[in-house]
């Protein structure tokens, strides 16, 4: 999850590409929603015909790809399972199209990209005019976005992030996106300025 | 502007001073709203944008804001624009700046401890009644009634931009649609108006502005991306 976040941040403009490349949306509803059905760690799953791939690698690469925000409840572990499944489910289609024309799949590996957060290199895997793969070869480590990634609903549950009805005293006003008049009289700032 | 203002004034004054201060602070903020909005066609800043005010005719607050918006749009790499709309709309830096202008104007007038909440732009100085510093919520996106993070001090700037309802969105002036990655950006620095433009611009940028706000000099800030996560830098002031 940890190194999730790096690619997010180390990686914007490459992944924005990638999103871009990636084909038509259908294909990529498809690869969310079966892994969600695929029991964890099915054997058949483990081993994703990227040859010398490296699984640690995977798990990072295909996350910053636009998941839907209904992630955010999940644990660490059913998250890196699905960029295995993304990289299965998507071959499927070729495994069925034994008869039409067979697309030429090539691997490109691209240059070792120096950035402030250290290197990143990517590789991919084209079949015919799509991408079908991306793998980081090479994703920095440690840094500060590290110390800073934490979920909001951390934060939410713990003491600073309690409902503040119940710790109105504790508060004095509160910074939020503009609020328009009718947003402001069901804002906590309202409460809080009635409460004096 | 159309938002609400609040004022705590805590520096132990005589109740008509206090009563006074708060009044012009209020008659300012009134005054600037009259002159800035878009909403209403007689507003000065219409007026320059429809033509019939010639810039020279423009008051010197209108071409100082001008001048700071053209400031912002540089050194945000373009995606603070008061332009973003189509027409002129500086209101992303003069909520902030008006609020800013009325806090230095309490400091002056020897009130040198209050909290001021533009629309929720916060500009605090000093320390509350209670003798504490002051403690401000930043609200957690998804629920109104509920803050992520509280943060404490005594000198801060505080602005938040984001995006809480459907409907409603910040434009990405380089492509034209609105912006998707950053749910609400938090930050915090010596001056409002300039926060809340930083603010505006990274929410304007998706997921590549919390990048952007990692290497800018001076300011923090709090980020809640759009599948929940708290990005934050660490130099933070939170409270306990």
């Amino acid at each position: 999850m940890r190194r999730a976040l790096l690619a997010i941040t180390g990686l914007a403009a490459g992944t924005t590409a990638l999103v871009v490349l990636k084909g038509a949306p259908e294909d990529r509803q498809v690869a969310r929603e079966l892994p969600v059905g695929v029991p964890v760690g099915t054997p058949d799953r483990t081993g994703p015909a990227t040859p010398g791939a490296t699984p640690q690698r995977t798990a990072a690469t295909p996350r910053p790809t636009g998941q839907p925000s209904s992630t955010a409840g999940r644990t660490p572990a059913a998250r890196r399972t699905t960029p295995g499944g993304d990289a299965g489910t998507r071959r499927t289609p070729a495994a069925g199209r034994t008869t039409a024309p067979k697309p030429t799949t090539r691997t490109v590996t691209g240059p070792v990209v120096s950035t402030e957060f250290g290197n990143v290199q990517v590789r991919i895997t084209v079949a015919g005019t799509r991408i079908v793969d991306a793998v980081a070869l090479e994703l920095p480590q440690g840094g500060q976005s590290d110390l800073r990634s934490d979920r909001v609903d951390a934060a939410y549950s713990g003491t600073s992030g309690d409902v503040v009805r119940q710790q109105g005293a504790n508060l004095d006003t509160v910074s939020q996106a503009t609020a328009t008049s009718d947003g402001y009289r069901r804002s906590l700032q309202a409460a809080l300025d009635q409460a004096r | 502007m159309g938002t609400a203002i609040s004022l705590d004034l805590a520096t132990d004054l005589p109740a008509a001073v206090l009563r006074t201060l708060a009044d012009d602070t209020f008659r300012w903020l009134r005054e600037v709203d009259a002159r800035f909005t878009t909403y209403r066609e007689d507003s000065e800043v219409r007026r320059l944008d429809r033509g019939e005010l010639p810039p020279a005719g423009a008051s010197a607050d209108l071409r100082a804001v001008l001048a700071r918006c053209a400031d912002l749009w540089a050194d945000t790499d373009g995606f603070f624009d008061a332009y973003a709309t189509g027409r002129l709309d500086p209101s992303g830096y003069v909520k902030g700046w008006a609020a800013q202008v009325a806090s230095d104007r309490l400091v002056a007038a020897g009130a040198v401890d209050h909290c001021l909440n533009a629309g929720g732009d916060v500009r605090v100085r000093g320390h509350s009644s209670s003798g504490r510093p002051w403690r401000i919520g930043v609200r957690h996106p998804w629920d109104a009634d509920a803050t992520c993070l509280v943060l404490t001090g005594t000198d801060l700037a505080v602005a938040t931009s984001g995006v809480y309802e459907r409907g409603h969105h910040v434009l990405d002036p380089r492509r034209g649609v609105p912006a998707r990655g950053l749910r609400s950006v938090t930050v915090v620095g010596p001056d409002l108006g300039v926060a809340d433009a930083y603010a505006t611009a990274a929410v304007a940028m998706g997921v590549a502005g919390v990048g952007w706000l990692d290497r800018l000099p001076g300011h923090l800030h709090a980020v809640v991306t759009d599948d929940g996560r708290l990005l934050r830098s660490t130099a933070l002031p939170l409270a306990d």
